[in-house]
């Protein structure tokens, strides 16, 4: 098995781990990678946003947005 | 007839959730109706719990539910660019796997105006998103459906669902980060 994720495999897994549990070796691989990839963690990140902000929309619908800030 | 009126109000907002699920605007336009029927039709059912915005939203999704349940694998959806996902995902990445570009990670949103900012930007990525991902998507976030559930409704396998689910995360993050952050100071 190989060692080393890319990101991209990385971005593969950290959408698959919101949905179901990884793999034993995966979720180590993933998790390594992630410890030293600023990039990796930056998505994990996003994705946590996504997923926190459709959950709010999901459960508590909030009012009509504002409207577009003016442009710069 | 003041709940008369507060209903008209939540149209528009109930067709857009409807839109963002089922991506076909007749039936978005039937089941909103329905819902807001079935409101009319027993108001004491509402009875001011919570607010009438979040009840007719769960009203809507078992409506929603019922739809895709009967309907899920011959539902028309508008079509979509398929091929082009490939390609916007593939952009991202150089041929050994890294990014081109690091993704930044995001500012949070901080006041309650920037919040909502960012809600507005994500429904409006939502829409943006072909199709397919957005059933998908859809499904998963705002439905609350396991991938089990999804993949028998819609007739794809749980592989298919997961990358229509990387996809359409993927494309998500990278609309949110070229219109809502690019937009901050």
């Amino acid at each position: 098995m190989k060692l080393r994720l890319s990101c991209r495999e990385a971005s593969r897994l950290l959408s698959e781990r919101l949905d179901t549990s990884l793999l034993a070796g995966d979720r180590a691989r993933l998790r390594l990678h992630v410890a030293i990839c600023e990039a990796c963690r930056g998505v994990d990140q996003q994705f946590d946003v996504i997923r926190r902000a459709m959950r709010k929309l999901s459960d508590d619908p909030p009012d009509a947005p504002p409207p577009e800030p003016p442009a710069r | 007839m003041t709940l008369a009126f507060d209903l008209a109000a939540l149209r528009t907002p109930l067709l857009r959730f409807a839109q963002l699920q089922l991506r076909n605007a007749s039936v978005a336009e039937d089941v909103v109706s329905e819902t807001l029927l079935a409101i009319l039709e027993k108001p004491d059912s509402f009875q001011g719990r919570s607010s009438l915005r979040t009840y007719a939203t769960g009203i809507l999704k078992f409506k929603i539910i019922d739809v895709l349940r009967r309907q899920g694998r011959e539902l028309c959806i508008e079509t979509g660019d398929d091929e082009s996902v490939d390609d916007a995902i593939d952009a991202l990445f150089a041929a050994d796997g890294h990014y081109r570009e690091p993704p930044a990670a995001w500012q949070q949103p901080d006041s309650a105006l920037q919040q909502a900012q960012f809600m507005a930007a994500l429904q409006s990525c939502i829409e943006r998103l072909p199709a397919r991902q957005a059933r998908v998507f859809m499904m998963r976030e705002w439905l609350d459906h396991d991938i089990d559930d999804i993949c028998s409704e819609l007739g794809i396998t749980a592989n298919n669902c997961g990358v229509m689910l990387y996809r359409a995360r993927m494309l998500l993050r990278e609309c949110l980060g070229q219109g809502w952050q690019a937009g901050r100071g």
